[in-house]
């Protein structure tokens, strides 16, 4: 693991609005993610998780506050610039998993590839099957998979670009217990096999223990570093 | 994988939706093609037919150029006729490097085909030729051989009661050589039917013209039966050099004598392509209502396609797609779903020749016996071609609608 920064974030503001009323659903927040780390976002529903992880993710930029995503500034960039800050930097797990249905799973876990102009590699493609425990449903097409397994496709899908920054939002919510330890344990090995900083959003306290760092929010803002 | 077979995947997605589309698509470029070999094919027939004529120029009774197109073609039936002396006149022009009188007149048969085919009406044409130059006109003429029809000639001089027989009417009338053929006249000035016998001496070999359902005999034997003395219907003429000059220049001459008109192939082609023209004009019409229907029907389609997949276009843009990736990839759909209607469309049409040009043949009476629907591969191509064009027209607005989409909403408006 080295201590290099790959996400800074300073007093990072979002906010909507709804009809005459304001949301703020992000209201100064600070925050730093490193390679190689495991940080872990807790806080109840409406909190401001999903915002952050959005904003952490270049899907959406912040209302105001500086943020800084692979050394390039995200703050102020519309939303077709944030897709160069994605592409090939930043993976991104959905809690719904978000699979094609019309794809098989090797397809699946390759699509990135396609967006990024690479030629897909079969090797890469069954190196990333492997890591995932789906070696021998590549060619199954997503509704023949179990909750569990869908979740690793994403998972694959999300490393295929051998990205810095893994972000997954709620992971485990749509699993069960078991599946979802199963799950995190494939998170974490990543990250200490491949050094990629690991970003998430769980309500599983037994999970966010064994991250390396867990923020809490409330309100919008970080009330426990 | 490729965008064009993630596009297809996509349209797969849902197959009733994709296949009434392109069968719609389909149905729009089989009319396009339809009309678009009828244009082709019909002026090729009608340059054909006319060919087969053998002459350039025609010189008749003063009417309207569709009655003088309709005559050469088909015999036609409000018949005029024009002085002989014409005739003896025009030939010494020095244009002139065949020329040929022809009488024509309508009988009344004494029977229907023997096989009951509708083609064969209860009339015939009778066409009273001047044997030496109407086959120096139409050298091509021979006369059919084989068992029944071996012996075959043109009429012996003085004969008054010898036909030749086109190759469909002695068909039709299940004659050969050596047989009896019944045709009742009402001679003019007369109210009087009568009835004539006329032995065959002759069948023609198939021309694929009009002349294949007309019954020859001589010229002077056909203006006595219709009581028609020193009158004829039409004279041929064929020019040594024919060109617009030439034929302003023998129109010119010849137009000095009253009630005759000199009338060219060309005007004749005009006419006979505008007799039909109307009816093109309402094809391309309804081709064109459908072609609009069928854009509709895609854009629409694919409107739907996109808006049922809000939240996984967001997903692409999530693990990286860009605007113009995503334009490209709802692009394809359009496209493909184009040439998967375009393609089975042209190819229907294309094997369906035959009986377009059947139902052409019921709808509208023209005379001319080549094939009216002519499919070339570049007629395929070009509609296939227009099919994409129009796809990638259609295209545009869903492919720019998903484009536009922001990721974020995307997903949350699909969750």
């Amino acid at each position: 693991m080295n201590n290099q920064t790959l996400i800074t974030g300073r007093n990072l503001h979002r906010h909507y609005q709804r009809g005459s009323e304001t949301v703020r659903a992000l209201d100064g927040v600070d925050i730093d993610v490193r390679a190689g780390e495991s940080v872990c976002i807790l806080g109840p529903s409406g909190s401001g998780k999903t915002t952050l992880i959005n904003l952490l993710s270049a899907l959406d930029a912040p209302t105001s506050g500086e943020l800084i995503i692979g050394g390039r500034r995200v703050d102020g960039l519309a939303e077709h610039e944030l897709v160069n800050i994605r592409r090939g930097l930043l993976g991104y797990v959905f809690q719904q998993f978000h699979l094609i249905p019309t794809l098989t799973v090797a397809e699946n876990i390759a699509l990135p590839l396609l967006f990024l102009g690479r030629r897909v590699d079969p090797a890469d493609t069954q190196r990333v099957l492997e890591a995932v425990g789906l070696a021998d449903r590549a060619g199954h097409r997503p509704n023949e998979l179990s909750g569990g397994q869908m979740q690793r496709v994403a998972i694959g899908r999300a490393l295929m670009i051998k990205p810095r920054v893994l972000i997954a939002d709620e992971p485990t919510g749509n699993l069960d217990r078991a599946t979802g330890e199963a799950i995190f344990d494939l998170f974490q090995t990543t990250v200490s096999e491949q050094g990629v900083a690991l970003v998430l959003t769980t309500h599983n306290l037994a999970l966010a223990e064994r991250c390396d760092r867990t923020l809490t929010l409330a309100d919008g803002k970080i009330v426990a570093p | 994988m490729t965008y064009a077979t993630f596009a297809w995947r996509n349209l797969t997605r849902r197959p009733v939706r994709t296949t009434l589309t392109a069968g719609g698509v389909a149905l729009a470029v089989a009319v396009a093609v339809s009309l678009g070999g009828f244009n082709l094919g019909y002026r090729n027939a009608i340059s054909g037919s006319i060919e087969q004529l053998g002459f350039q120029v025609m010189v008749m009774a003063k009417g309207c150029p569709y009655e003088a197109a309709t005559l050469m073609l088909k015999g036609g039936t409000g018949l005029i006729y024009l002085p002989e002396d014409a005739h003896e006149q025009i030939r010494t022009d020095p244009d002139i490097a065949e020329i040929t009188p022809i009488f024509i007149g309508i009988a009344e048969k004494q029977g229907f085909a023997l096989d009951g085919s509708p083609a064969a009406s209860s009339f015939a044409i009778l066409t009273g030729v001047d044997t030496p130059s109407f086959l120096a006109m139409k050298p091509w003429l021979q006369l059919k051989t084989g068992r029944g029809y071996d012996g075959g000639r043109w009429f012996a001089p003085g004969a008054t009661n010898e036909i030749v027989m086109g190759y469909e009417v002695a068909e039709y009338e299940q004659r050969k050589v050596g047989d009896t053929f019944y045709a009742t006249i009402v001679p003019h000035g007369s109210v009087e039917p009568r009835q004539h016998a006329f032995t065959v001496v002759g069948v023609l070999e198939r021309t694929g013209s009009q002349d294949d359902g007309t019954v020859f005999l001589p010229l002077h034997v056909a203006q006595q039966l219709f009581a028609r003395d020193g009158e004829l219907t039409i004279i041929g003429i064929k020019l040594r050099e024919f060109n617009a000059i030439r034929m302003r220049e023998f129109e010119g001459r010849w137009l000095k004598i009253p009630e005759v008109q000199v009338v060219s192939l060309e005007q004749v082609k005009g006419a006979l392509v505008s007799l039909v023209g109307t009816a093109q004009t309402m094809v391309a019409a309804v081709a064109l209502i459908a072609i609009l229907v069928a854009v509709i029907g895609v854009v629409n389609s694919i409107l739907m396609s996109v808006h049922e997949r809000t939240g996984e276009i967001g997903v692409l843009k999530a693990v990286g797609a860009n605007r113009a990736q995503i334009f490209r990839l709802v692009w394809f759909e359009t496209l493909l779903i184009c040439l998967a209607g375009a393609i089975p469309g042209s190819l229907f049409a294309a094997g369906a020749a035959r009986l377009t040009d059947a139902a052409l043949r019921a709808v509208l009476n023209i005379g001319v016996s080549q094939s009216l629907v002519r499919i070339t591969p570049e007629l395929l191509g070009i509609a296939i071609l227009g099919a994409v064009i129009l796809g990638l027209f259609a295209g545009i607005w869903p492919a720019g609608r998903a484009a536009s989409l922001r990721p974020v909403a995307a997903i949350r408006s699909g969750e």
